[in-house]
């Protein structure tokens, strides 16, 4: 050790607190940094096995037709190490199944025979048994062990006849068929539209594997196709797998694996891997190299994961936000590290001079600053890679599964992934940021005058204008006159405070500049998290009570699809429905001429819809394990609101469907949501209605919903949509020529001032169709005739809005920025409001983690309920688990929480250390300045007044900057927030501000306590001796 | 009349084996208006002995009684006050606070303890010293010698029972020495403020009424000079 290295070890040992505080500094900057890049590696890690996992390790795959010549090219390229694996898989043709095995199999069984190591190579797995080994033995897809009636088992045998798949014309057709035979992977055709990778299929053709089914009754193509030369196989079946590995083509049915199959012919593709490849361009060389004459596709994706191509849209994000953390933990960690260095230089320049006094060259004062960073270093960055490995081990501990479902590789999972590249960059990293860090601090060591560090003018700390306004101050007459605040509020104490500020050097700026710093840096992770928070809530908010929606509608009589939907099963119920006039009677039909009539039908056919609903809600509340919450009807009616009524979504640039009429009132499609009896009973006692008074069929009242947050397109906001209470009139119909009008659409007219809307009725060729209310585009896509309103007769009815809430019942999810209307059941029974097909919504609790199995229970009996019970065509039927929606958003929130908050914590820790540094040492660099004023009689309590004023101005000069900075980065946040959700108030997040102003205020305590304990600790005599050196 | 009493004084530092007896038992004192002079050698305790007297720093055992009042037997606010009123003290380095001007560097002490300033005695004070002028520098616009008579100023401006200086010269040329040196010889003279000037310089010494010698923290020698 020489003298410079045993020199600076005992300054560091001597300054034992600030040593510590830079350690600490370096060791968070390198934990931190760390753990980005951890983070970042495993989640690449992630990606790159759920890829292998879902498609196998493969880098290129070469497809050739000369089966033999493709061999002995790989065993050539094996041998010469040139490739790395490599496994070949070629068509053996397609056994021909029987139409009982079609339904469960697929139209046909492609048979490939394989070489090498399929498993690893392109991720073919048995879930069961084994894979063949020998020929005659075959391994198939798992339904051939599940489904169907003859169930296989491993040691069954399998026989059927295998033959070639033929393009053939359909009967009347000619021409070819352009198709994209499907790629192994769909990254290589980025211009899916030009003729790359597209086959022109004719009729004769040969089809291999890659090409899907032809049948030109359901692609509307020219050519179907058939097996020609098939003969009898059998098969042993040795295994089963269940994954659908991604290399090889499903197109046409679910592979079957065999090896040095006799009957294997046509083309074959080799997937290999190579060793140390660094590009992709150098991958592309060596298969070309290896693979002369055959077609060469990579596996992009696996490639990009692998780090081995650059470009990608996962990879750009994941490294931006990696990028980005970074440079703001490099920024905050400069400053930090920068002022221990400045100010652990400034306060030993006395020492520097005595050392370039005796000798020492400016090289060597460099040294001996370097040699403390290094030393800081050797200790800081070892013990902040472990603090960030051990950080992020325990964080993924915590949030694995939920990060692995996040990015949908839950069989992967994600785990701690620690590439040596990671920590030779994040030490990398941080020496650099010591280095850039000690630098100046350095060169300013090296230039220490010797004759003033020793004479200590060095310690001179006033400024050129602090001289100009001291001479200023000479006047005796004036002498310690003007007190100022600082005087008056901290005696004379803070009147040598204020002109220590006005008069000296900017010492105290680096205790304003770490503040402020620490305050934006506070301020910007607290408000990151609160608007990532408000925009999860968002995200998830809407949803209401209940695991599992079922939901439903009918096909009215004479829908189209409803007449489509017969001809193929039900011809017989529909006629036989038809004839009986049982079920819904048209509304429409020619003989209801009337208004009145129509009317009546429609409302008599809703009553009936809703009769039938409600009887499958009791029969799906029977279920097991699921628990009725409620059940709901719900149409679309258009409505005419009075002007007073109606809310901002629907007025001027409002976003609401519908708007105002020539006539001043407003007309928009109406949500009408009958919720079952008892529901709305216990809604309307709620919100203190008396629900009765909803039940009465002549004189029909709604509950309005006023405000709820809807998405006009681009943006969440909250809508409003009625103001008051009133009367709305429902059209539930018209008649035109004494016909009933097919619909009413709503639609836009611009005129010069602004939109007005009017109601369009319009009549559907050859059918009225009842009241259709789907809205303007609707009437476009008709080939009907659009009618002229004056000579339409409109049917009305008035709608009561008896209260408005802005909730749901707890059941139904919300939607704003539309009209809604609830009204109780009961109301079905005589008033439909023309609704047509209506959607039906139940809604059940499940016991928790059943979710799913009682979610299939309720959609196959509601299957078999309307199946078995009820003559109606069902439209659809759906249902959804919202346990699962609901779960992914939790976990969604959970994470941005997580890392909000330790992104949050460990940048108040940088700040902090910087605060402290800079406080601490500010005062105890001065301390032979105390001294001397304690010496001539400054007492403990002035000391104490002149630090707390020092300390006021100071923490003023950096908080109102360090709160203006963070105002404006909260602003920008909110404003990328609001791009997607809007109506959201600009709010700061007074939490982390309490939290910023709390925590720096707290730092400043501890900080400055501890400085005055050291200048105070030190004796007066000992202060005074200290002369610098 | 003693304005100064010291009663077997002993400052000890250190602990155990290791315990050094910088002050070792020292009784004296000095009557109102005398000037004397420490001398010893380097380490012989007389800056201790200086620091003791002033109250900067507090004894292991013995009293300090300035005016009649026991200096240690005060808690540290007390002790302050006692600086700033009983005490002027002149170091070897100055030590001026480097954002004050020389006036209020002067005046610092009367305005720490809350009075007004006497313009009168500043006005005295500036032309003797030689700093008319300067009011307005800050230290480090002033040379050694002009910083000392700053030093010096501050410490008369309060006309304080004793004046004690620590090596002032040490830092200075001779002819700077020589002028410091008549400055407090003739503020001695002339306002009648007591003075203990520590040195080493014999010559300088020679310009007291008094010397009196320590050697290992105790006094060997204790004359009056005759002139």
């Amino acid at each position: 050790m020489n003298a410079m290295t045993r020199f600076t070890v005992k300054s560091l040992r001597a300054n034992r607190v600030r040593t510590l505080v830079t350690i600490a500094g370096v060791a968070l900057a390198a934990a931190l940094l760390c753990a980005v890049l951890t983070t970042y590696a495993s989640l690449q890690s992630m990606l790159y096995q759920t890829e292998k996992s879902i498609s196998g390790e493969w880098m290129a795959v070469a497809q050739s037709d000369d089966r033999t010549r493709l061999d002995s090219q790989i065993a050539y390229a094996l041998e010469a190490g040139s490739i790395g694996k490599a496994a070949t898989l070629q068509d053996a043709g397609f056994g021909e199944l029987t139409p009982e095995q079609q339904r469960y199999h697929g139209p046909h069984l492609p048979i490939a025979s394989f070489s090498g190591d399929i498993g690893t190579l392109c991720a073919v797995h048995p879930s069961e048994g084994r894979l063949p080994q020998e020929a005659g033995e075959i391994m198939l897809f798992e339904t051939w062990s599940t489904s169907g009636d003859d169930t296989l088992e491993i040691g069954d045998t399998l026989t059927l006849p295998v033959g070639q798949r033929r393009a053939v014309l359909a009967p009347g057709r000619e021409g070819t068929l352009s198709k994209v035979a499907s790629p192994a992977d769909w990254e290589n055709y980025p211009d899916i539209g030009s003729d790359e990778g597209a086959t022109q299929i004719e009729a004769g053709m040969l089809l291999d594997s890659s090409i899907g089914i032809l049948d030109s009754a359901l692609d509307g193509g020219p050519l179907n196709e058939e097996l020609v030369d098939t003969e009898e196989r059998t098969y042993t079946v040795v295994g089963f797998y269940d994954l659908s590995a991604y290399a090889t083509s499903a197109a046409s049915g679910m592979k079957a694996f065999t090896v040095d199959d006799p009957a294997a012919a046509g083309a074959t593709k080799a997937f290999v891997t190579f060793n140390g490849a660094g590009s992709t361009a150098e991958i592309e060389k060596r298969a070309e190299e290896s693979f002369p004459e055959s077609s060469i596709e990579l596996h992009t994706s696996m490639l990009r994961y692998m780090g081995i191509l650059p470009n990608g849209g996962i990879r750009d994000t994941v490294v931006g936000i990696a990028s980005v953390l970074a440079v703001v933990i490099i920024v905050a960690c400069v400053s930090l590290i920068y002022n221990a260095f400045a100010i652990s230089v400034a306060e030993r320049s006395g020492q520097f001079g005595l050392l370039a006094s005796v000798g020492a060259s400016r090289r060597q004062l460099r040294r001996a600053v370097l040699i403390e960073a290094f030393s800081v270093a050797l200790i800081g960055i070892p013990a902040g890679l472990l603090i960030g490995i051990g950080g992020c081990a325990v964080t993924f501990a915590a949030l694995g599964p939920s990060l692995a479902s996040i990015f949908g590789a839950a069989e992967v999972g994600f785990a701690l992934t620690v590439p040596v590249w990671v920590l030779a960059i994040a030490a990398g990293l941080t020496l650099a940021t010591v280095l850039f860090s000690v630098f100046v601090p350095a060169w300013r060591a090296s230039r220490a005058n010797v004759i003033d560090a020793l004479r200590g003018k060095q310690n001179s700390r006033t400024s050129k204008r602090g001289a100009a306004r001291a001479a200023k101050a000479a006047d005796p007459a004036q002498l310690w006159k003007h007190r100022g605040l600082a005087g008056r509020a901290f005696g004379m104490g803070g009147l040598i405070a204020r002109i220590n500020g006005k008069r000296g050097t900017s010492r105290g700026t680096a205790a304003s500049v770490s503040l402020a710093l620490a305050i934006v840096l506070l301020m910007t992770a607290g408000s990151l998290s609160t608007f990532l928070g408000t925009l999860a809530d968002v995200a998830s908010s809407g949803n209401a009570d209940g695991d599992v929606t079922i939901s439903s509608a009918f096909l009215s009589e004479d829908d189209p699809r409803a007449a489509r939907g017969s001809q193929g099963q039900g011809t017989e119920d529909a006629l036989a429905r038809a004839n009986q006039g049982k079920g819904a009677p048209a509304a429409g039909s020619a003989e209801l001429a009337t208004p009145e009539a129509a009317m009546r039908a429609a409302n008599t056919c809703f009553a009936d819809e809703a009769a039938t609903f409600e009887r499958a809600y009791q029969d799906l509340s029977t279920v097991p394990g699921a628990e009725p919450l409620g059940w709901v009807l719900e149409g679309h009616v258009p409505a005419i609101v009075p002007e007073s009524m109606i809310g901002d979504v629907f007025q001027g640039e409002g976003f609401g469907e519908g708007g105002r009429m020539a006539d001043g009132r407003y007309a928009s499609s109406a949500s009408v949501t009958y919720v079952d009896d008892a529901a709305f009973d216990r809604y309307a006692q709620q919100h203190g209605a008396d629900a009765a008074s909803f039940h009465d069929p002549e004189h029909p009242r709604a509950i309005g919903i006023a405000k709820a947050y809807g998405n006009n397109g681009s943006v969440y906001e909250l809508m409003d949509a009625l103001r008051t209470t009133g009367t709305v009139d429902m059209i539930v119909g018209g008649t035109y020529e004494g016909t009933a009008v097919s619909g009413i659409s709503i639609y836009a007219d611009a005129t010069a001032s602004g939109l007005v809307y009017q109601l369009k009725p319009y009549i559907l060729n050859g059918s009225g169709d009842g009241t259709r209310t789907d809205g303007a585009s609707d009437a476009d896509s008709s080939s009907g005739k659009e009618l002229d309103l004056n000579e339409v007769e409109l049917t009305t009815i008035a709608l009561d809005i008896a209260m408005l809430v802005d909730e749901t019942p707890s059941f139904v999810s919300m939607n704003g920025g539309q009209l809604r209307f609830i009204v109780p059941m009961s109301l079905a029974q005589s008033q439909g409001f023309g609704i047509d097909e209506p959607t039906f919504t139940a809604t059940f609790d499940a016991l928790q983690g059943h979710s799913a199995d009682v979610s299939e229970d309720l959609v196959d009996r509601a299957g078999t309920f309307f199946h078995d019970e009820t003559d109606y065509e069902v439209a659809y039927l759906g249902m959804q688990d919202r346990v699962v929606a609901a779960e992914s958003n939790r976990m969604l929130a959970t994470v941005i929480n997580v890392f909000c908050l330790l992104f949050t914590i460990i940048l108040a820790l940088i700040a902090l250390g910087n605060v402290f540094n800079t406080v601490t040492n500010g005062l105890i660099l001065r301390r032979r300045e105390f001294a001397v004023m304690r010496s001539v009689g400054l007492s403990n309590r002035q000391f104490r007044s002149m630090i707390m004023d020092e300390c006021a101005a100071w923490c003023l000069r950096g908080l109102v900057p360090g709160i203006a900075l963070s105002l404006g980065v909260s602003f920008l946040l909110w404003r990328s927030v609001t791009n997607s959700i809007a109506g959201l108030g600009f709010a700061l997040p007074w939490g982390y501000v309490a939290l910023a102003g709390g925590l720096t205020a707290a730092t400043i305590a501890i900080s400055v306590a501890y400085g005055m304990h050291r200048c105070k600790a030190d004796n007066v005599v000992e202060a005074l001796r200290m002369d610098s050196i | 009349m003693d304005i100064l009493t010291v009663s077997n004084l002993t400052k000890v530092y250190g602990e155990g084996e290791a315990a050094t007896r910088a002050i070792d038992d020292v009784s004296f004192t000095v009557a109102e208006g005398e000037f004397v002079a420490i001398v010893g050698s380097s380490g012989s305790g007389k800056s201790t002995l200086l620091h003791l007297i002033g109250g900067v720093d507090r004894p292991t055992s013995g009293t300090v009684l300035v005016n009649g009042v026991d200096v240690y037997h005060a808690s540290d606010e007390q002790l302050a006050v006692f600086r700033r009123r009983e005490v002027g003290l002149v170091y070897q380095f100055y030590n001026l606070v480097p954002v004050l001007n020389v006036v209020e560097n002067m005046t610092l002490p009367v305005a720490l303890d809350g009075r007004d300033v006497n313009e009168q005695r500043l006005a005295v004070l500036l032309s003797k010293l030689g700093l008319r002028g300067r009011e307005g520098h800050l230290p480090n616009q002033l040379s050694g010698g002009q910083q000392q008579r700053v030093a010096i100023g501050r410490a008369l401006m309060n006309a304080p029972a004793v004046v004690l200086a620590d090596e002032p010269t040490g830092n200075l040329d001779t002819k700077n020495s020589c002028e410091i040196m008549q400055l407090l010889r003739d503020s001695n003279r002339e306002m009648g403020q007591t003075m203990i000037v520590i040195t080493h310089d014999e010559e300088i010494a020679l310009a007291a009424d008094r010397i009196i010698a320590i050697e290992d923290g105790r006094i060997v020698r204790d004359e009056r000079i005759r002139r």
